[in-house]
């Protein structure tokens, strides 16, 4: 099939978002659901379906979502209001809006952890504690049922 | 004060500990936040103001509790009630945010207590947590309240604050997520960034000129 010409072919927008706690959407599809949900119980699905909103990558730490052109601040605004994906507590960050997923992706900066995972027990439980530049330490429950969060600094844990 | 994110709930009532909220607020944009009922915190990038919230069932419970604030505590959160309480709360002396607008009965917020606010320098909270949080009717309801604040807050000038009432530092939002939310209901960037600011002025008044010496 002949594609269309440029200018009858659909004006796009892809956002920009940083994921956090960086690790939580593990699946694509799951982080589009989500991203659907937010914008429909926002906007609705008029507003929703003319904005076609589409998760067309996703990493550990960032996520891109295509839209049409116009329709990015509606979209943008649904992120802010995304809390979960899947089972897991999420917050998507918007950082950049661009015509094309090349400029977004040289604007991805990696957050890599300070040093390897670490074991740690704070009262009775067990937590794997990730150290991230500016001090910042994330603890993930060692839990079967339930994994708690506890997002503290260095400070935090040599008071503890 | 440019920007301050008017009220965080750090650990023991989140899972985030107040000088985390505060890295995390300087990452998005804030230049201080307003830690409630947690424990005291320092931070080099910016300023943590401390604040005490007065949940009280009557106005008299309400002006023991806000004689009881010590000189550590910066500002008086009072959470808002039926009509007859917001009227007395916002004349109450101390008292500098009326907060939990959404949760108190319809038009328990009228022009009355709009021109008290207004002439005491007494602020009202805008609440962004139920406008991530909630969906459907909870949400609607909101938006409903907040688009009616902003009309008396346009029409009598008393000062708003914007607070993300995070838990978490999943639920704080960066500033111009801040604009986005509040655009919802209505509110223009110039009015996001003046309700940002509010906190500094309550914290400084503005007050008639003193011969000093």
């Amino acid at each position: 099939m002949k594609p269309r010409p440029p200018v009858m072919r659909q004006k796009r927008r892809y956002i920009l978002a940083r994921i956090v706690p960086p690790g939580s959407c593990p699946d694509q599809k799951q982080a589009y659901l989500s991203v659907l949900d937010a914008a429909t119980a926002l906007w609705g699905d008029a507003v929703v379906g003319l904005a076609q909103p589409a998760v067309v990558f996703c990493d550990e730490q960032y996520l891109i979502v295509r839209c049409r052109r116009g329709s990015e601040d509606a979209i943008a605004t649904a992120l802010a209001t995304v809390t979960a994906v899947g089972d897991r507590a999420v917050a998507l960050r918007t950082m950049a809006v661009s015509g094309t997923i090349h400029a977004l992706k040289r604007r991805m900066r990696q957050i890599r952890p300070v040093s390897e995972p670490e074991e740690c027990v704070i009262g009775e439980r067990y937590f794997t504690m990730y150290r991230y530049p500016r001090q910042k330490v994330d603890l993930v429950e060692k839990s079967i049922k339930t994994q708690k969060l506890l997002f503290l600094t260095e400070t935090d844990l040599e008071e503890r | 004060m440019h920007a301050t994110d008017a009220s965080v709930c750090p650990y023991p009532a989140g899972n985030s500990s107040a000088g985390r909220m505060a890295i995390e607020a300087s990452e998005l944009g804030f230049d201080s936040i307003v830690v409630i009922d947690g424990e005291p915190a320092c931070s080099d990038t910016l300023c943590i103001l401390r604040g005490m919230v007065i949940r009280a069932s009557s106005v008299k419970d309400l002006l023991k509790q806000a004689q009881r604030a010590g000189p550590e505590i910066d500002l008086i959160f009072v959470d808002a009630g039926d009509l007859a309480f917001n009227r007395a709360a916002v004349t109450a002396r101390g008292v500098s945010v009326l907060r939990s607008i959404y949760r108190s009965p319809k038009n328990a917020f009228d022009h009355v207590a709009a021109r008290a606010a207004a002439e005491r320098g007494v602020a009202v909270d805008i609440n962004l947590y139920p406008i991530v949080h909630y969906r459907g009717a909870g949400r609607q309801k909101v938006l409903h309240r907040y688009a009616d604040l902003l009309l008396l807050h346009r029409r009598y000038g008393f000062g708003l604050t914007i607070s993300s009432n995070a838990r978490s530092i999943l639920d704080q939002r960066s500033v111009r997520e801040t604009e986005r939310l509040c655009a919802l209901f209505g509110m223009t960037h110039e009015e996001v960034a003046a309700a940002l600011a509010t906190v500094g002025t309550l914290l400084r008044p503005a007050r008639p000129v003193r011969v000093i010496a």
